[in-house]
């Protein structure tokens, strides 16, 4: 019986103390759920190797109880938002979101899928998941290496330690609100406006000469 | 014969699994948790698999191993900081992200700027680690840290690093990135020694 199951407080005889254990409910339930966190398969850029890398044998996700990646968001606990997010992916990851059970988690690994990274000026990305999404672990670095993803999912395991049946989400009255998915907005640039784009130009420029010459 | 590649990959699959017991049975406990144990897994002549046991034992950092930057300063005779940094502007120039913020300070009685940063702000949720600040600061002040275990749950109040969380001592530096150390320090000293003897003239 491992140690961190036990509550603290309560004198266990030696003779019985590898077999019995007193605990809360709401140790149990972390401790169940703590080991039994399945990530979503799927990966953005770049930070997705390292994500390959740290599920293979050398770092090993499954001693942390992340054993296999689920291909479906319906069996998934995780989402390891790992890269760049742009905003033809947005849509597709909140409806990801929203597809998958409670209790749900997400992890932005890397510094584009928590605050744009190098991208954050770019047109086409969207800077930081966390606009969409409500990101449990941040985990900077470009890429984190995968000693650095495995310390942020340990992270994650903390955060479910403290959590109680009383107060998660889940277990709440009511129904939970969904995420509202984003449209796939406008760009900053719009490839259909560049003759009007060049006309404008050439107006304020017409405009800049006329002044000088007067 | 088609498959016979199959065959031979899954055999080499199954050599690595069974030179992984074989080697755990010969080398015993010393395998894993030191620092020898780690340093022969990750060597080439290893054989059989093996696994990082992350949070008991890390792989060995290389020295040029570069994460988030951070700011050095020099250990005075009464324990104040000597920050190297000018503000001078360069690695705020040179950064492609452009994740560096400096503010100058200024001399409160004559206005004229002091080379030192009244702020120094790097946001580490837009550096790409790519080391060309530490590349270019002309008085080695800026270097690339080693420590990666930096994952946080709030990035609005954690991931935008000031000068205080940016300033470690050069003692530290030392520590991590010994050789560089060494090759800077000597350069650092020669440039002295040349401005002390200008001065004499």
């Amino acid at each position: 019986m491992p140690d961190e199951l036990n509550a603290k407080g309560y004198d266990i005889p030696p003779e019985m103390q590898n077999t019995v254990a007193i605990t809360t409910l709401d140790k149990l339930y972390n401790w169940g759920r703590r080991y039994s966190a399945w990530p979503m398969m799927f990966g953005l850029a770049c930070c997705a190797i390292e994500m390959i890398a740290t599920a293979a044998s050398r770092f090993d996700l499954a001693r942390f109880g992340m054993e296999i990646m689920r291909p479906s968001p319906r069996q998934a606990d995780v989402m390891l938002v790992s890269g760049t997010v742009t905003k033809k992916m947005v849509p597709q990851i909140v409806r990801l979101y929203n597809q998958m059970p409670e209790p749900k988690y997400v992890v932005a690994m890397g510094a584009c899928a928590s605050g744009g990274g190098p991208f954050k000026e770019g047109y086409n990305v969207v800077s930081g998941i966390d606009k969409f999404l409500p990101v449990d672990v941040y985990i900077p670095g470009c890429p984190p290496t995968p000693q650095a993803l495995l310390y942020g999912l340990m992270k994650l395991q903390e955060m479910m330690d403290k959590q109680s049946i009383k107060s998660v989400r889940w277990y709440q009255k009511g129904d939970l609100p969904e995420i509202p998915v984003p449209i796939l907005g406008p760009d900053l640039i719009d490839p259909r406006d560049y003759p009007d784009f060049e006309f404008k130009l050439r107006q304020a420029y017409a405009e800049k000469t006329e002044e000088e010459a007067s | 014969m088609y498959g016979k590649g199959i065959l031979k990959g899954l055999g080499v699959t199954l050599k690595h699994f069974v030179e992984t017991y074989v080697d755990d049975f010969r080398r015993g406990r010393k395998r894993y948790g030191t620092r020898e144990g780690v340093e022969y897994r990750s060597s080439k002549d290893v054989s059989g698999l093996f696994t990082v046991q992350y949070p008991e034992e890390q792989l060995i950092i290389p020295e040029e191993f570069r994460f988030v930057p951070f700011l050095v300063y020099d250990e005075g005779e009464n324990g104040e900081r000597e920050i190297r940094c000018t503000s001078c502007g360069i690695c705020a120039k040179v950064c492609p992200p452009q994740c560096i913020w400096i503010h100058r300070s200024e001399d409160p009685k004559t206005g004229r700027p002091v080379p030192e940063p009244a702020e120094f702000y790097i946001d580490i949720d837009v550096c790409m680690n790519c080391g060309l600040c530490a590349e270019f600061c002309p008085f080695d002040a800026i270097i690339m840290d080693h420590d990666f275990e930096l994952a946080v749950y709030d990035r609005h109040s954690n991931n935008i690093y000031d000068k205080e969380k940016l300033l470690k001592p050069a003692s530290y530096y030392q520590k991590i990135r010994p050789r560089n150390y060494a090759a800077q320090e000597k350069i650092r000293q020669e440039k002295a020694a040349k401005k002390a003897a200008r001065a004499r003239k």
